[in-house]
């Protein structure tokens, strides 16, 4: 049911959401690029075309269905034109099969979003403590947790479907290149790209390029594969602290 | 709403305590405007829960601040997809440059513009719409709609020029 306030239109928010949550879908799907190596250089410095991607993706989809979980700790940078300086935040993002994702911004602000097949939760951190949302579109986000976990399921043909892949390598870096074939979509997300290390095993940044210039960069400082994270990581009544997690993580061999 | 009608209930409670002396004028305090919290040339970092029928949503607010040229926010949602983006010139004159769903150049001007400048903008009229819990925590209560705005991050220092440019500033 559409409900308006004034001029306001609620519904309208999980519409505009669904542009920029599409973009975060396609990080959290490319960063799963990364799982396995492929034996693929580049005799040049120049970055090298790769003549027919598809292969590559075939075998990524093979490959990624057997990863049990991954934790990621990162950068965003918002470069707008606008600003000198980019705007930054860090979090991290946890991915845990079959469909469990925790997407956690800890500065400037401490936000908690969390999915599974069932349902999504949001937590704030407000007063010094954390507060549960009474979020507006769970249906929305859910929709999106859901493509997610199927993308880092291996599932690429959602990405295939709806974007120009093309890989390039050199020496020091592979480039995924995604470009959206909708034109409506193109209004919003010029390209995307997957920086990784040349061999595949490991993601440096993804970056997103808006038609007027702007782009946002996210920075991957830090993951670890094959994670057993704590009861509590993805519980959506009272999520684990993020320390406890971390610490956890950082115990594991 | 209810909070800001207790307020002025404990006002005029509270006054009939403190009775002037005869021959006297007694001038309340003025209390501090929200906006000498901020250095007059900034860039400041809110996050935001709106509340809206019962709903809520997160949203992140960026504010250029120049005492000489005026304010500029630019609203984006979780993801980083800009919703709203206005001008307030040092007048009070509000151009919406830029608008995302669910915002609507209308609704920007008249709620968005008007909370930037009741935090902001030390000349502002107050209309008793804003709560402030802190000096980082605000809570903006209008018909329909609630805002609570947490100050995140000031970066003190001047801001480029052509953020308040009107022929430059729509350039989003």
């Amino acid at each position: 049911m559409k409900k308006t306030l004034g001029t306001f239109n609620i519904q309208g928010y999980g519409n505009a959401a669904t542009l920029g949550v599409r973009c975060w879908m396609l990080v959290v799907g490319c960063v799963g690029l990364c799982y396995f190596p492929f034996a693929t250089f580049a005799a040049a410095d120049e970055l090298q075309p790769v003549a027919d991607s598809q292969p590559i993706l075939q075998d990524l989809q093979h490959k990624m269905s057997s990863l049990g979980s991954v934790y990621f700790e990162l950068t965003q940078e918002r470069h707008l034109k606008l600003f000198t300086d980019p705007l930054k935040s860090e979090g991290v993002m946890l991915i845990e099969r079959p469909d469990r994702i925790r997407w956690e911004t800890t500065a400037p602000y401490q936000s908690i979003l969390l999915g599974d097949k069932k349902s999504v939760a949001q937590f704030e951190f407000v007063d010094g403590k954390w507060a549960k949302l009474k979020l507006g579109f769970p249906q929305m986000l859910q929709r999106v947790m859901d493509q997610m976990s199927l993308m880092n399921q291996g599932k690429l043909d959602a990405l295939t479907a709806d974007y120009a892949i093309s890989v390039a390598t050199n020496r020091s870096v592979a480039v995924v290149t995604l470009v959206p074939k909708d034109e409506n979509v193109r209004g919003t997300l010029s390209s995307l790209e997957v920086k990784l290390q040349p061999d595949f095993s490991a993601t440096r940044e993804v970056v997103m390029h808006e038609p007027n210039g702007d782009f946002t960069r996210i920075i991957f400082n830090r993951e670890k594969r094959e994670v057993k994270f704590p009861p509590g990581t993805f519980d959506q009544a009272k999520p684990l602290v993020i320390g406890t997690v971390r610490a956890s993580v950082n115990d594991a061999p | 709403m209810r909070h800001n009608l207790f307020i002025v209930l404990f006002a005029f409670l509270t006054a009939g305590c403190a009775v002037p002396e005869a021959g006297t004028s007694y001038n309340p305090p003025a209390l501090p405007h929200p906006g000498r919290l901020f250095p007059a040339e900034a860039r400041i970092t809110q996050r935001a829960v709106l509340t809206v029928h019962g709903r809520q949503f997160t949203l992140n607010g960026y504010v250029a601040k120049s005492e000489a040229r005026g304010l500029r926010l630019i609203v984006t949602e979780n993801f980083g997809g800009v919703l709203a983006d206005v001008l307030v010139k040092p007048g009070g004159k509000v151009l919406v440059l830029k608008t995302g769903p669910p915002f609507r150049p209308a609704w920007v001007e008249k709620f968005i513009a008007a909370d930037l400048k009741a935090i902001f903008d030390d000349h502002a009229k107050t209309d008793g719409s804003l709560r402030m819990l802190s000096d980082t925590h605000f809570v903006i209560e209008r018909s329909g709609y609630e805002l609570d705005l947490r100050t995140v991050e000031v970066n003190p220092g001047p801001q480029p020029a052509e953020l308040f440019e009107t022929d430059r500033a729509g350039n989003l």
